[in-house]
């Protein structure tokens, strides 16, 4: 016996409130229910659906979908870093390192004049709010797209919504480091900070504006299925 | 001791110790997964999870069945490391996401193969000695 679209989608709804959130992780779930429901209601035919989707369900074990999920959250994890990485490395390499590199100076040589370094806390509390304006607009942006959409795949929430959460995290403790300045540095600590500030800079600029920009087409190349859900 | 509290045992129990199906010597195949997972699909080209399960019991005429909370942590893994490719087709009323091996994956099926061959002679000879050729 075939399951019908009905049923299909009730089992959307089970896999989404038992905490698979997901749609790229639910259809896989979903598709793998609904075989071995089949397969129970073939065996047994005094089964109703929902007591063949329970006996199936039963089989994941008493930690239910978690395995699953955390393994695919690992997965994306890693692409989204190494999407991370790649972006990161174009920055270390002609032409864009002078950027990094003019970047890197200004604050070096910042940090080397003999100005009262609170200017360069303040400044610090600039770029901290530059980027908490950043980290708001794209959650603003964020909230829009999952609103206008049902279907929410891992790899978008991590693209609209990690970004946002390790910037902040990065900039706050930018923020402490500044205080530790005194007015007359080492070579080294000078070096120390102004390269963990520039990093700070690019990882934010990409991670916040580069990466949500190039959203569809990360999406697309991840999932087979992104067009075509969204055609339907 | 067997243990009243239900709580307790459920999570003394890393979920990764639960593998297989019914099987009292599960912790042997335990450390097998990926090798068989590898071998199916290079022998059959693209499959999808549930296929993967059926394939196995199948194939060991119900003697190791790979549980459901094993089977796709360990295929999401293997896709993270490279060594799996995914596609999607629509089946019937449904989304199915089909598994094959990339190019990296073959070469690492060969490799976890022989690996294999060789821890299997090794017990051999420590388990059976006199049925050792050498």
């Amino acid at each position: 016996m075939k399951l019908t679209e009905t049923q299909i989608a009730e089992l959307y709804k089970f896999t989404r409130k038992h905490y698979v959130e997901h749609y790229d992780v639910q259809t896989e779930l979903v598709d793998h229910l609904a075989n071995d429901i089949e397969q129970n209601l073939e065996e047994n035919l005094n089964l109703s659906f929902e007591q063949a989707r329970d006996t199936s369900f039963k089989k994941f074990g008493v930690f239910g979908f978690m395995n699953v999920v955390e393994a695919k959250q690992k997965q994306l994890g890693k692409k989204y870093n190494k999407i991370i990485w790649n972006l990161m490395k174009e920055w270390f390499s002609i032409p864009k390192i002078i950027i990094t590199s003019a970047i890197f100076m200004i604050f070096y040589i910042l940090m080397s004049l003999n100005i009262n370094h609170n200017y360069l806390s303040i400044l610090m509390l600039i770029l901290a709010l530059v980027d908490v304006f950043l980290v708001s607009k794209l959650s603003k942006k964020s909230k829009q797209r999952f609103k206008e959409q049902s279907k929410k795949y891992l790899l978008e929430d991590m693209i609209f919504r990690m970004g946002a959460f390790s910037s902040i995290l990065v900039f706050s403790n930018l923020l402490q480091l500044s205080t530790f300045l005194k007015s007359s540095p080492s070579v080294y600590f000078k070096f120390f900070v102004a390269s963990l500030i520039t990093l700070a800079i690019l990882y934010s600029y990409i991670s916040l504006i580069i990466i949500p920009q190039r959203a569809e087409e990360l999406l697309e190349e991840t999932y087979p299925e992104y067009k075509r859900v969204n055609n339907l | 001791m067997n243990r009243p509290d239900i709580f307790l045992s459920r999570f003394n129990k890393q979920p990764n110790d639960y593998t297989f199906h019914n099987m009292g010597n599960q912790k042997l195949y335990k450390g097998s997964l990926q090798t068989i997972i590898l071998k199916l699909l290079e022998s059959n080209d693209k499959m999808y999870g549930y296929e993967i399960t059926q394939k196995v019991k199948e194939l060991t005429k119900g003697e190791l069945k790979i549980t459901e909370g094993a089977l796709y942590p360990a295929l999401h893994k293997l896709e993270a490391d490279g060594l799996l490719d995914v596609e999607v087709a629509k089946v019937g009323n449904r989304l199915r996401k089909y598994y094959k091996l990339t190019e990296s994956g073959s070469k690492e099926t060969a490799n976890k193969l022989a690996e294999m061959q060789e821890f299997l002679k090794t017990m051999q000879h420590l388990v059976n000695p006199k049925f050792s050729l050498e």
